[in-house]
C-alpha cells in the first residue's frame, strides 16, 4: 500500500530514467532488424 | 539507427513534452519554482542532445579536434614560476597552520572551507577558465622542484637520474587517490576535525615528495599526483595553456583529445563522475534506505553504529563508482559491436577524453549551490584563519548572502551546464570515431552507443539533483 501511495514520487523517478530506455530500446530493435535482414539477404542468395 | 528511426525518436520525445505536468510532481516542484516538473527537464535535455548528435552527422563530416593548434599570448618574466609555486608553498602552510593551531569548529577554521569548497569545487571551474592554475601553484611540486634545483646546485656530483614512471601504474594512483579524498569528505568521521585534515593534507605531501623524488617531479605530478591529474583533466578544456616562459591561447575544449591514454584512463573519469555522483545519491531517499540496511548488517557483525554508517557509505560509494564505470564500459561494448576489429580496452581508452567535459559538468551542477553560498565564506575565513579573533582584512565579520541568487537560478545553471558538457562530450567523442574510423556512416554508426552514455549521464545527473533543493 506505502508503495501505491508513492507511486506519484516514484513514477516521476522512473521517468528520469525514459529517454535513456527509449534510445536503448530504438538501438536494440535497429540491431535486431539488421540482423534479421542480413539473414533474409542470406537466405535469398 | 537511419534518419527516419533519430526523426522519430525526436518527435516522440517531443510530443511528450507536451503533455501537462500532473500531481505526479508535487513532490519536486516545491523547493524551487519551476514551470515544469524536473524529470521532464531531463527529456528536453536528452532530445537537446539528439538533435546534437543529428547535427554533428550532417554537419561535422571530418576530425577537427585531433590536434590543437595554439599561439603564444604573453610571454613571462621568468620569476613568475617560482612565485607562483611559493604562493602555493604559503597557502598550503598557513592551511595546515590553521588546521593545527586553530579553532577547532569546522566552520571557524580556514582549513575545511578552503579544501572542500575553494580547492574541490573552486579549482576545477578556475582551471577550465584560465587553465592549468593549480600546476603553477602545486605546492608539493613547487618543494620537489626547489629540492632537486638545490641538489644540483649544492652537491658535488650530479643528483641521481628519476626512475622511468613504470607504465603499468598509468593513472591508477591518480584515480584511487581521487575516491580517497571524497571518501575523507563523505564519509571519514575525522572529515569536520580540521587538525586531522591537516594531518592528512601532511601526509599526503610525503607521499607526493616520495613519488616525485623517486620518478621525477613531473613524471609523478602528471600521471600520479591527484589533484595535479584532476585539475589538469580541466585545464584541456580550458582557452589557456600556462608554460614557464608564456601564455598560450588556444581553441577550447580541443585539447582534451590530446589526454595522454595511459592504463586506468577511463577509470579516473568515470571515477571523477562516480565520486561526485555518489555525493548527489548520498542525499536521496532511496540511498537513506539502503544505508540503514547496510547499517543493520554491519551492526550485525558487532561494528558501532557510527563505524557501521561508514562502512554502508563506504559500499555505497564504491558501488556507485563501480556503476558509472561499468555503464561507461557497456556503451564501450555497444560501440564496439560496430568495429570488433578494436579490443574493448584500446577504444575505452581512445574516448576516455570524451567524458572530461561531463566530468565538469557534473563538478559545477552538484556543487554550484555549494559554491555560491559557502564559497562565500572565505572571505571572513581569510581574515580569520585560525578562528581566533583576528581580523587581518578587515572581513572578519562580513556573513554570507544567501539572496544573491535564487535556488531557481541555481537549478537552471546546473541545467544548462550538465546539457552543454555533454553535448560537447558528444562533439569529442564524434570527433575521436572520426578520426578512428575514418568513413562518416562507421563513425556516425559507433556514435549511437555514445550517445545512450551521454543521455544516461544526463539522466543520471538531473535524477541526483532533484533531492537537492
Amino acid at each position: 500500500m506505502l508503495v501505491l501511495a508513492h507511486a506519484g514520487h516514484w513514477l516521476a523517478q522512473l521517468a528520469y530514467l525514459a529517454p535513456l530506455l527509449l534510445l536503448l530500446g530504438m538501438l536494440a530493435h535497429g540491431r535486431w532488424r539488421a540482423r534479421r535482414e542480413s539473414r533474409d539477404d542470406e537466405a535469398d542468395e | 539507427m537511419t534518419r527516419r528511426t533519430a526523426l522519430a525518436v525526436v518527435a516522440f520525445a517531443a510530443a511528450f513534452l507536451l503533455v501537462p505536468s500532473t500531481a505526479v510532481a508535487h513532490g519536486l516542484v516545491g523547493k524551487q519554482d519551476l514551470p515544469i516538473p524536473r524529470w521532464l527537464f531531463a527529456w528536453a535535455a536528452a532530445i537537446v542532445l539528439v538533435v546534437s548528435f543529428v547535427a554533428l552527422a550532417l554537419l561535422w563530416p571530418s576530425p577537427r579536434w585531433q590536434r590543437t593548434p595554439e599561439r603564444p599570448l604573453v610571454r613571462l618574466p621568468r620569476l613568475v614560476d617560482p612565485l607562483c609555486g611559493a604562493l602555493g608553498v604559503a597557502i598550503f602552510v598557513l592551511a595546515v597552520y590553521a588546521g593545527l593551531a586553530g579553532n577547532p569548529s569546522a566552520n571557524e577554521n580556514l582549513l575545511p572551507t578552503l579544501v572542500f569548497v575553494i580547492f574541490w569545487v573552486g579549482l576545477p571551474i578556475l582551471s577550465f577558465l584560465f587553465g592549468d592554475v593549480f600546476r603553477a601553484l602545486n605546492p608539493w611540486r613547487a618543494i620537489g622542484r626547489l629540492s632537486g634545483w638545490l641538489v644540483a646546485r649544492v652537491g658535488r656530483a650530479a643528483p641521481p637520474e628519476p626512475l622511468p614512471y613504470p607504465r603499468r601504474l598509468g593513472y591508477w594512483p591518480a584515480a584511487i587517490g581521487i575516491v580517497a579524498f571524497v571518501w575523507v569528505e563523505l564519509i571519514y568521521s575525522g572529515r569536520t576535525d580540521p587538525s586531522k585534515l591537516a594531518l592528512l593534507a601532511l601526509a599526503y605531501a610525503v607521499v607526493q615528495l616520495v613519488g616525485m623524488s623517486i620518478y621525477g617531479v613531473d613524471a609523478w605530478s602528471r600521471r600520479a599526483d591527484a589533484f595535479g591529474v584532476y585539475f589538469g583533466l580541466f585545464a584541456r578544456l580550458s582557452p589557456l595553456r600556462w608554460t614557464r616562459r608564456a601564455l598560450h591561447g588556444r581553441r577550447p575544449f580541443s585539447a582534451a583529445a590530446e589526454f595522454e591514454v595511459l592504463p586506468g584512463a577511463a577509470a579516473l573519469i568515470c571515477f571523477a563522475i562516480g565520486t561526485t555522483s555518489f555525493d548527489g545519491f548520498s542525499l536521496h531517499a532511496l540511498w537513506t534506505l539502503i544505508a540503514h540496511s547496510l547499517q543493520d548488517a554491519f551492526r550485525g557483525l558487532g561494528l558501532t553504529p557510527g563505524t557501521a554508517l561508514q562502512w554502508a557509505f563506504t559500499i555505497g560509494l564504491l558501488g556507485v563508482v563501480g556503476l558509472v564505470y561499468g555503464f561507461y564500459r557497456l556503451g564501450i561494448e555497444g560501440v564496439r559491436t560496430i568495429a570488433p576489429d578494436r579490443s574493448a580496452g584500446e577504444l575505452a581508452g581512445a574516448f576516455a577524453h570524451t567524458l572530461i567535459p561531463i566530468a565538469l559538468a557534473y563538478v559545477i551542477a552538484h556543487y554550484f549551490g555549494l559554491l555560491a553560498y559557502q564559497g562565500q565564506a572565505i572571505a571572513y575565513l581569510a581574515s580569520d584563519p585560525l578562528g581566533d579573533g583576528t581580523d587581518l582584512f578587515g572581513t572578519a565579520n562580513a556573513a554570507i548572502d544567501y539572496t544573491w541568487i535564487s535556488a531557481t537560478a541555481v537549478w537552471y545553471v546546473q541545467v544548462a551546464t550538465l546539457v552543454t558538457g555533454h553535448a560537447i562530450a558528444l562533439a569529442l567523442a564524434h570527433d575521436r570515431a572520426l578520426a578512428l574510423y575514418g568513413a562518416t556512416q562507421a563513425a556516425v554508426r559507433s556514435q549511437y552507443w555514445m550517445l545512450a552514455i551521454m543521455v544516461g549521464f544526463t539522466c543520471l545527473a538531473l535524477w541526483l539533483l532533484s533531492e537537492q533543493g
